[in-house]
């Protein structure tokens, strides 16, 4: 640009004989046409320039917002999840197992033995996915501290229950508490704030790009001002720059916009999958609940603190007050109607348990302990222990669909991201280019 | 001015920049990162050691139970309408019973049966109810609940290593006492504990609801009295080191010491207690016929019998407790 100038400010200097100040010897100062145009000229390039660099940052920080969702966030939130899931089933293995008398059956030990390796693996995963100052962090300590605590009273109560001793059943009711009271209950903060930072990062992915629109809009505006008064005052065509680079800007523009839509859709898509996730992950620890609650009631032969009212609000929570609702419904509102199928199985497979518990409850009820005791852990197909299993397997089903259809949702939500911080900036480069063209070859009729 | 102007655009992106900086500063979304930080629960278990109830109005003294109406019937052949007959036609007794004492009343961890002093007890008036002592059905129940299930008339009867008391005697009616027991402490082998004076100031647990727990916030010693749901739930605590004793009466203490060698029953009566089946008011006839049934049980040897069974290592061996009767 200075290149072309320079003639021109000694042809000026030249009508001019005083000596000029050092402001006015700079080519873009002064009120003559050619300055004037220049520092129009700077300006426009100076609004594409800002332009891209908002792009650029913009679009870098929504795919990594996304991406972060992505992976790490959604990674963490079924960790949680799975980590409730391995703690309230080993609770529910452990108390199972004691009201069969004797020592426990094989099955439910290994099964015990399993949840309590998968949710040490959760554990040591989810911990190392936090970063220091996640508030997460003293929930996973809490968890990694109580846990073996947790496992030592129950070794503390099996051991009391192989010498006969009943002080076996104050351990594992000790250990059940520790579970019920403090470890769950962090494990279930731990997912909620996983679950809110997964909806945050998604809400940015989606968000409107304020910054993007607003400093392009405004290059465009004055690019447009600029263009229309060149034309009024030189009473020619538009500016070939100038009409250019606003070209190139709306274009950009354009690609921000169909991005922002077209990923808000999808990360819709991703929210929706992902309240279905987390209300069958709701329903399956409601379950586990459900089944713990079975067997104290049996333990504790009805009396005492233990009641069946915490079966019947655990499946309540799960079914809904009139059987349609709750937290399947939720989960069928959210999974839509390729996951619909595999709810109205679960939700099938509930009411069936909730029959075969029902029997375990009307035999107990009845005097008929020994029964009663048969059918919630006896290996009848229709028994309580047989029903509960299908139940808990349709729900692991079904959960794996969703999270699978989570997962396919954020991927494409990231696909539609891609060339975003590059595409644009480029366009709005160009742009600067053209409008630099533009008024360079104004100014050049100027020589 | 018709001119080359560079004002115009300059403001357009001017203002364009601060917006777009505002809208930078603002928070995109306000779902903040709530549900911050973890307040881990309490000790696990350890309830507040705070009475459940305001202390009862004085009471004056403990009635004497109700005199049988002659040995009792064979079973079945009971006069219609009476509470005996009424339990014959449902078929089964029901029984409140504790199933964490063991000796007296506990779930063999081993069959998932309930065994013990106590459960012979029930098993006896089953048999002489329904002529099958295998005819009943147990409610576990909470030491603090025991008086309120025969109240909502939950169960038939208590046998609960239940202590006769004037409050109790409001809401429950006792069968005569079956056996006799004193208030003793529990207490790690290895501490230097011989009386409860030793234990001035320190944690002492014993479970709520019961007699004992007055009895010992009774004491000028300023102990730190905590209420457990279940005295076994006391142990795990004295275990834990988390308690320096445990107080119960002695019957119950001899169950936990024989679950623990390392713990071991010191000191002298802190109270006595008298144990005896308890039933509603509103059934006077079952309370007689109770108090027939234990009558026989004292006279053909089968009470000292049940109690020597369980308790033979305790020394001494709780005696059964000798009948009396207002009439």
């Amino acid at each position: 640009m200075s290149l072309d100038v320079r003639p021109l400010t000694r042809a000026r200097a030249a009508s001019h004989p005083r000596p000029l100040s050092r402001l006015r010897s700079l080519p873009v100062a002064g009120p003559s046409t050619p300055a004037r145009l220049l520092r129009l000229g700077a300006v426009l390039v100076v609004g594409c320039l800002l332009t891209a660099a908002v792009s650029l940052g913009s679009g870098l920080s929504r795919q990594s917002a996304t991406a972060e969702g992505d992976g790490r966030v959604a990674a963490l939130s079924v960790d949680a999840a799975e980590l409730y899931r391995s703690l309230a089933d080993a609770d529910a293995m452990a108390t199972s197992g004691y009201v069969a008398g004797g020592v426990e059956p094989a099955a439910v030990r290994a099964r015990y033995d399993d949840d309590l390796a998968q949710a040490a693996g959760r554990l040591v995963r989810a911990a190392g996915e936090l970063t220091a100052a996640d508030p997460g962090r003293p929930l996973v300590a809490t968890v990694a501290g109580q846990l073996p605590v947790y496992s030592g009273l129950i070794e503390t109560a099996r051991f009391y229950n192989r010498q006969g001793l009943p002080l076996g059943q104050s351990y594992l009711g000790s250990g059940s508490r520790l579970m019920r009271e403090t470890v769950l209950p962090a494990v279930e903060r731990l997912r909620s704030q996983q679950s809110v930072a997964l909806a945050d990062d998604y809400g940015r992915g989606g968000a409107i790009p304020f910054a993007v629109l607003l400093v392009c809009g405004a290059t465009l505006a004055g690019l447009l001002d600029a263009g229309m008064r060149e034309r009024r005052r030189t009473k020619r065509t538009v500016n070939p720059g100038l009409g250019a680079a606003a070209g190139l800007l709306v274009l950009a523009m354009l690609w921000w916009l169909t991005a922002t839509v077209v990923t808000d859709a999808r990360l819709d898509a991703a929210i929706r999958h992902g309240g279905a996730t987390t209300a069958l992950d709701d329903a399956r620890a409601a379950v586990l609940q459900a089944r713990s609650n079975e067997s104290l009631v049996l333990v504790a032969r009805s009396g005492g603190s233990a009641s069946d009212a915490g079966f019947t609000g655990q499946l309540t929570r799960v079914l809904g007050t009139d059987g349609t609702g709750g937290l399947l419904g939720t989960a069928a509102a959210g999974a839509g109607p390729d996951g619909a199928a595999a709810i109205d199985e679960v939700r099938a497979a509930a009411r069936r348990w909730q029959q075969a518990h029902q029997r375990v409850r009307e035999l107990d009820d009845a005097g008929r302990y020994t029964d009663a005791v048969a059918a919630a852990i006896g290996t009848d197909p229709a028994g309580s222990r047989a029903t509960f299993e299908r139940l808990d397997a349709a729900l692991a089903g079904a959960l794996g669909t969703q999270r699978a259809a989570l997962d396919a949702d954020a991927g494409s939500a990231s696909g539609a991201l891609t060339g975003l911080a590059i595409g644009p900036m480029v366009l709005a480069l160009l742009a600067g280019v053209a409008a630099a063209a533009g008024i360079a070859l104004r100014v050049r009729e100027y020589r | 001015m018709n001119g080359v102007a560079a004002r115009r655009p300059l403001l357009y992106l001017a203002v364009g920049c601060l917006l777009a900086l505002l809208s930078l500063l603002l928070p995109t979304s306000g779902g903040g990162r709530a549900d911050a930080g973890a307040t881990p629960a309490a000790a696990p278990g350890v309830a507040a050691g705070v009475p459940t109830a305001p202390p009862a109005a004085p009471c004056g003294q403990i009635r004497d139970s109700l005199r049988p109406s002659g040995p009792p019937p064979a079973p079945g052949a009971f006069p219609p309408g009476s509470t005996m007959a009424a339990i014959v036609a449902r078929g089964r007794l029901i029984a409140g019973v504790d199933q964490g004492k063991y000796l007296a009343g506990y779930r063999n961890p081993a069959t998932g049966d309930l065994q013990g002093s106590d459960i012979d007890l029930v098993h006896q008036i089953a048999a002489a109810l329904l002529g099958d002592p295998a005819k009943v059905q147990f409610v576990v129940l909470d030491i603090a609940d025991r008086a309120a299930a025969i109240e909502r008339r939950q169960v038939d009867l208590v046998v609960d290593q239940f202590t006769v008391t004037c409050a109790r005697q409001r809401t429950v009616e006792f069968s005569s006492a079956y056996l006799t027991a004193a208030q003793r402490i529990l207490v790690p082998v290895s501490a230097n504990v011989h009386e409860v004076e030793d234990l001035a100031g320190q944690r002492v647990c014993t479970s709520r609801g019961s007699t004992t727990e007055g009895v010992l916030r009774a004491l000028p010693l300023h102990l730190n009295v905590l209420s457990l749901t279940g005295i076994p739930d006391c142990v795990v605590e004295l275990q834990h080191g988390r308690v320096a004793a445990v107080s119960s009466d002695d019957a119950i203490l001899a169950g936990l010491a024989a679950q623990d060698p390392q713990t071991r029953v010191v000191g002298r009566a802190l109270d006595n207690a008298r144990y005896a089946v308890g039933m509603s008011p509103a059934s006077p006839d079952l309370v007689r016929f109770v108090n027939g049934v234990l009558e026989r049980a004292r006279a053909d040897g089968s009470l000292a019998a049940s109690d020597r069974r369980w308790f033979g290592a305790l020394n001494p061996v709780p005696q059964p407790a000798a009948a009396r009767y207002r009439d």
